[in-house]
């Protein structure tokens, strides 16, 4: 079953026009009320057919509640979507035949049964026909290489085995668009590259893929297009290398410290020559990441505003997109650029 | 696609949900441990209490409770079963993609509560089993072509109950602590334990809405009755057609107002 002939060639293949969606909360307990939090706020962007679109933010940014509604689960407040032409909130069956979605983490699956059993259940669930299950299931075991290993129970699997049966699973009606929610999350580095490679090669073979994450490598590496969002907003869209010009003209200085101060950090960004400083924790020290204008030399000045604190290392180097990542993120306030960088450094 | 094959392949989404699901339970050491110890619980206490009437109970009347308790363990079940529905789905965090698949949920619901029901019918051959080995009850069925009819519509009216339960917990996360508060008036109300005719006049009405009521009746009837249980089996299978319509309706207005409220996936 195949519903990607279907979709007219000329309409993006996601799109979505001034995207809200608000949660109400309810709050005390013998005084009960509630308030509204805006998660997204007024998300405007299109996918092209065959295109890999990353969605890339801090935790909480909106990624999440985006990509539910644009799968059905969640009602848009504000604005509308189509996915492959059809609306997301008045064509729920013609979208969910047209998707496939994957998501990190633990759950999605039926532990204490084989990854067989549970393909044979969401094949029957995704409108496979009977006779094109077992084909179709062997095919996509096939592609995220758990060929052999189907008849196992999914509690004895890694979580890159199981994260690579949520993709198979997800693409069992072969649906043209596949939306990845981050689909690498907790993955060790050997897992993360061969699902990375997985990926890549869905794309290669034709199908639409948005793809939410908060590791600045994992949407370098893969995606073509890159919408940062931050706080409910987009705050930039455009290839890596469109980000990486908003940091062009500048230099990193990076400053291995021990025990650096929080007034000395603010004494560094009182610098009149300094745009942004950031900071990484590591298990003894922390990083400094010093942004300033290009050609301009501070290093020795920095050293001297840090006054006792202890210095490691010290380097300048050119920008590179996580520094971008980390700059929009930082200069559009809802997560601090300190939390932003731990994401993107965690990749 | 024509009305013939997509009742085929709704029949079909059913069935292997039915499948998938008793392969769940079959596995569940929780959910055996439950079923098979309970009803013999049930089913002890039922055959002392008759026994201790001295002469009243006769051979029929250890029958009649045998397969009144049978049901009980079938109503824990459903009702367990039912709660659970939705609660394991949003454990094992497989609701969203359940709702979200571009088959029917109804469906897969249907199939979920049907798996459980026919579960729980394990509880009637253990109190059966039981009744026969160790209380030396014969088990004669009066209308024993009618027997397995009643059987099958009582697994089928108790299934579309378990989904009409179902449907109503989609909103709740405590929908098991819900569910345990229905257990024993459903017992009463509906002549599991004690005939019917000795219940106030008003629990009438309640009973004959309910669908464990004729599903009792027609098991029994088929087993003990004088007159075949036409009546029963007939009006079980109409309440079970009218919960499915009920069902279907609540389910689509609950999983809008999920999607609204963003609660389909809160554990």
């Amino acid at each position: 079953m195949t519903a990607a002939s279907t979709a007219p060639t000329n309409i993006p293949a996601i799109e979505a026009q001034d995207l809200v969606r608000t949660y109400r909360t309810h709050l005390g307990v013998i005084r009960r009320h509630s308030i509204e939090v805006e998660a997204v706020r007024g998300i405007s962007f299109d996918v092209r057919s065959g295109e890999l679109f990353g969605l890339l933010g801090p935790n909480g940014a909106g990624k999440t509640t985006t990509i539910k509604m644009l799968i059905t689960l969640l009602l848009p407040t504000a604005g509308s979507a189509q996915v492959m032409g059809f609306d997301v909130v008045r064509d729920t069956t013609e979208v969910r035949k047209r998707i496939g979605y994957v998501f990190g983490g633990e759950g999605g699956l039926y532990d204490r049964i084989s990854a067989l059993d549970n393909l044979r259940f969401f094949a029957e669930l995704y409108g496979v026909e009977p006779a094109a299950q077992r084909p179709r299931i062997d095919a996509m075991l096939d592609l995220v290489g758990l060929a052999g290993r189907e008849r196992e129970k999914v509690e004895g699997y890694s979580r890159g085995m199981r994260q690579r049966l949520h993709i198979a699973r997800g693409l069992l009606h072969d649906p043209p668009v596949l939306f990845l929610d981050e689909p690498s999350l907790g993955l060790d580095p050997v897992g993360a590259r061969e699902l990375r490679r997985t990926i890549a090669d869905l794309v290669a073979a034709g199908k639409t893929v948005l793809m939410t994450t908060h590791y600045m490598f994992e949407a370098d590496a893969l995606c073509e297009r890159i919408a940062v969002i931050n706080g409910g907003k987009i705050v930039a869209t455009g290839t890596g290398s469109d980000l990486k010009a908003v940091v062009a003209n500048r230099t990193i200085v990076e400053i291995e410290t021990y025990g650096v101060t929080a007034e000395a950090v603010d004494r560094l960004r009182a610098d009149p020559d300094v745009i942004a400083v950031n900071t990484e924790d590591q298990d003894q020290s922390q990083i400094l990441l010093v942004q300033s204008e290009r050609g301009t030399e501070i290093t020795q000045r920095l050293i001297q505003q840090l006054g006792d604190t202890r210095i490691g290392k010290i380097s300048a180097r050119e920008p590179t997109l996580e520094d971008a990542y980390v700059h929009l993120i930082a200069s559009t306030g809802g997560e601090d650029g300190d939390s932003a960088a731990r994401a993107a450094a965690v990749a | 696609m024509s009305a013939l094959s997509s009742l085929r392949s709704n029949v079909h989404q059913v069935a292997r949900v039915w499948a998938f699901t008793m392969k769940i339970f079959l596995i569940s050491d929780f959910f055996i441990l439950t079923a098979v110890v309970q009803p013999i619980i049930f089913a002890s206490i039922a055959f002392f209490l008759f026994q201790v009437g001295g002469d009243a109970a006769g051979e029929q009347t250890l029958l009649f409770a045998a397969l009144g308790t049978g049901m009980m363990g079938v109503w824990s079940t459903t009702l367990f079963g039912g709660g659970g529905a939705i609660a394991w789905q949003r454990w094992e965090h497989t609701l969203e993609l359940l709702v979200a698949a571009p088959r029917r949920y109804d469906l897969t619901l249907l199939g979920q509560t049907l798996a459980t029901t026919t579960f729980g019918f394990y509880s009637m051959i253990a109190t059966l089993a039981w009744g026969v080995l160790l209380f030396g009850m014969p088990l004669d069925a009066n209308w024993p072509l009618l027997l397995p009819v009643s059987l099958l519509v009582a697994v089928i009216g108790l299934g579309i109950m378990g989904m009409l339960l179902a449907t109503t917990f989609v909103l709740y996360r405590h929908a098991n602590a819900l569910s345990n508060l229905l257990e024993y008036p459903v017992w009463i109300a509906t002549g599991m334990l004690v005939p019917l005719a000795l219940l106030p006049g008003w629990l009438g009405p309640i009973s004959w809405v309910l669908v464990p009521t004729w599903a009792v009746e027609a098991i029994r009837g088929a087993a003990i009755g004088t007159e075949p249980p036409w009546l029963a089996i007939v009006m079980c299978l109409v309440l079970a057609l009218v919960y499915y319509v009920a069902a279907r309706r609540i389910l689509v207005y609950v999983i809008d107002k999920a999607r609204r409220d963003a609660t389909l996936n809160l554990a």
